[in-house]
């Protein structure tokens, strides 16, 4: 085993401190991530802090976080390292220049014209630093490949310098939004965490814990309203990300309440289509008219 | 794997007798690597806490929202009886499935009961719950049968009266539960299959490849290894561009009563369409919705296609929107630019047409195209004024007739007429 990982609950709490409400899964998963060295592929719905959770991880362990965010185009070149060519050229130029001749093969392909991207960055760490391959879904299936190689082997080849071999093994998460299915190979080199909403009380633990001086009524109100609009049929519905933005904005306004002018307000901070907001906007009033009617009178 | 040794015999034994049920019962793609897994995982948490150690062989076992919702359900069988030695044997696998026992899990960590659709055998899909009638009304077989309603329908529930019921009510369902696609036409198919794939036009790439001719971009590392040749100086270029993208599919077949033979028909070209180019992904709608691409992926060619009963997703009755909307939003179905969707019904549908619009609304904003097979577009004095194509319409790229293997041979022919118009 590894320096020993930390304990369930030591990890829960060092990510509350951090601001980060980790459900007992979850934590469990990212002790294994430690423990055994595997990557973790998080998925689930947009917003529920998957990326957040990588964050989380690295400031817990002390360690640097590496982030790959990957997009559709993305290719090993980009990922891994390149030549800085625009200074070899210089190179070679002030050299025939200055009559100095004598420019080698091993001084233009040295570490000096090496550009580290993420994934060789992350292997030459001291630290075992925490690398997240954020959307890996969004890059296509040749890119997947090569990380099956990578996460495989752990060192990278470069064919002018020699084979690089990690110091330490990174922390790997990935995550993704099942906007493409990841192949089998890729799944079964990683372990697994779905990462649902949170539950209503956590998600109010989320808010407070993200938003320290927010009022109660508020929190409460609003973490309910984006229950009930998950409830709905929605093209994108709130994740915990828009549910903070919705209390930090009526913070902003300075509500302490829910009420119909403050959602008309910040709507825009929860629902992000305009067929959404349509849709939502009876069960809107009926919570607007709901937390008027449960606020204590003169309040 | 230096911490297998001081695993107990008995617990290794447990954890890949686990294993090989997951792997056994339900195509779990895991071996002895993940055993190991499993075991060095145990060593790192409290193997006295069950929800430790569930989540822990749950992180390394499981690999899809799919798989997760099973494992909870085996883990729940095999441990309990194993630890707490309860005398209940462990639920049988059709048991174990049915959407009630999914209370069982924790409710905290199970997946939506959307994302799912497991391997085969399959579950039977919770009915709707707003407005599925209670499924014993229509269910016993005291119910005079033939009558089949033209109204509202349910979804069946998943006891033994009910296969020969339906086998007796639908041309598409046989005795045997399993759905009986058998057909001769494969080779037919399949050139029809490639002439669609090959037809397709779709743009470039966003990843840039190396090309012969000049491209939109210079490739500096290959200029600069060519360069190498002549002392330093780059007088070949090479460049960089982004080549044609390969087309996916998205299929949609309605395997509702009203289809017939068409269904059937489609899920061969379904299959023909899987051989010839890997990226189909093909779901079959009726009352229920469910996700095939696995199934055809293991139905070996040449064989008439067989498929295990497929529960209230063949053979029942109509819900286009609802299911369509399944597809778009909580199965995520992976649609993208590159995506030709292409829907099979006849638009005879008995839920909420409005939901047929959203959903078609979502999936054309991220697909390439959309496309309508009706068999019922082929008749000369066709009008679509079916309740769902008649909401589809406007986020169709073509409303296309499929009747027969020839419309088949003539999709690619009529796609690209209705892009040019």
């Amino acid at each position: 085993m590894n320096a020993a990982p930390p304990g369930p609950a030591e990890l829960q709490a060092a990510f509350l401190a951090r601001g980060y409400v980790a459900d007992d899964a979850l934590a469990t998963a990212l002790r294994l991530v430690v423990a055994l060295g595997k990557p973790l592929l998080l998925e689930g719905p947009a917003g529920v802090g998957k990326t957040e959770a990588a964050k989380t991880l690295a400031a817990t362990l002390g360690t640097r976080l590496i982030r790959l965010q990957c997009y559709e185009g993305l290719d090993a070149q980009s990922a891994l390292y390149e030549w800085n060519y625009a200074r070899q050229l210089l190179h070679l130029r002030a050299a025939e220049l200055g009559g100095l001749g004598g420019v080698t093969d091993e001084d233009l392909y040295s570490e000096r014209f090496l550009m580290a991207r993420p994934l060789l960055q992350a292997i030459r760490e001291e630290q075992a630093p925490v690398l997240l391959i954020d959307e890996v879904d969004r890059a296509d299936d040749a890119f997947e490949a090569f990380l099956l190689e990578l996460l495989a082997e752990w060192q990278i080849t470069v064919p002018e310098l020699g084979t690089i071999e990690a110091r330490t093994r990174p922390h790997v998460i990935l995550t993704s939004n099942r906007s493409r299915e990841l192949s089998d190979a890729l799944r079964r080199r990683c372990l697994y965490h779905w990462t649902e909403y949170p539950s209503r009380a956590q998600e109010l633990a989320i808010v407070h814990a993200r938003l320290p001086g927010v009022n109660e009524t508020l929190a409460q109100q609003v973490t309910n309203a984006v229950h009930a609009l998950r409830a709905l049929p929605l093209g994108k519905p709130p994740g915990v990300a828009e549910t903070l933005d919705w209390a930090a904005a009526l913070v902003s306004l300075h509500a302490d309440h829910l009420d119909a002018p403050g959602i008309r307000a910040t709507l825009g901070a929860v629902l992000k289509l305009r067929e959404d907001q349509l849709l939502a906007a009876p069960t809107l009033q009926g919570l607007a008219a709901q937390a008027a009617a449960g606020r204590p009178p003169g309040a | 794997m230096s911490g297998l040794g001081a695993v107990p015999p008995d617990l290794a034994a447990q954890v890949s007798a686990f294993t090989a049920r997951l792997r056994d019962r339900h195509g779990f793609l895991i071996g002895p690597g993940e055993t190991a897994d499993a075991l060095r995982a145990l060593g790192a948490v409290d193997v006295l806490a069950r929800r430790e150690v569930r989540g822990a062989l749950r992180a390394v076992l499981s690999a899809s929202p799919e798989q997760l919702r099973l494992f909870d359900l085996e883990f729940n069988a095999f441990f309990r009886v194993e630890g707490a030695a309860q005398p209940k044997l462990p639920p049988l696998l059709p048991e174990t499935k049915t959407p009630g026992r999914e209370e069982q899990t924790d409710a905290g960590q199970s997946p939506p009961p959307g994302p799912g659709q497991p391997p085969a055998p399959k579950p039977t899909p919770a009915p709707a719950p707003d407005d599925a009638p209670d499924p014993d009304e229509d269910a016993p077989d005291s119910q005079a049968p033939g009558q089949p309603l033209p109204g509202e329908e349910t979804a069946p529930p998943d006891d033994a009266a009910v296969p020969s019921l339906r086998a007796r009510l639908s041309p598409n369902a046989a005795p045997g539960q399993a759905v009986q696609a058998g057909g001769d036409d494969l080779p037919e198919l399949l050139r029809a299959a490639s002439a669609l794939v090959r037809s397709l036009q779709l743009g470039r790439a966003r990843r840039l490849k190396p090309q012969a001719n000049r491209g939109p971009k210079l490739d500096a590392r290959r200029t600069l290894r060519a360069a190498a040749r002549t002392a330093g100086d780059a007088t070949l270029l090479r460049w960089l561009g982004r080549p044609r993208r390969a087309p996916h599919f998205l299929l949609l077949i309605d395997g509702s009563r009203s289809m017939g033979a068409d269904a059937t028909l489609l899920l061969r070209f379904a299959q023909a369409l899987h051989l010839r180019s890997r990226r189909v992904e093909v779901y079959a709608f009726s009352t229920g919705l469910t996700r095939l691409t696995p199934l055809l992926r293991r139905a070996p060619p040449g064989v008439p296609l067989t498929l295990p009963d497929l529960g209230d997703a063949w053979g029942g009755g109509t819900r286009i929107g609802e299911n369509l909307l399944r597809v778009a939003r909580e199965e995520r179905a992976p649609v993208n630019r590159d995506t030709l969707i292409l829907i099979l019904s006849d638009g005879l549908d008995t839920g909420d047409p409005a939901l047929v619009g959203r959903a078609l609304r979502d999936l054309e904003r991220r697909a390439g195209g959309v496309v309508w097979l009706s068999p019922l577009a082929a008749s000369p004095n066709y009008r679509p004024v079916q309740r769902a194509v008649a909401a589809a319409l406007p986020f169709l790229d073509a409303l296309l007739p499929v009747a027969g293997v020839d419309d088949l041979h003539a999709l690619p022919r009529r796609l690209r007429a209705a892009r040019r118009a």
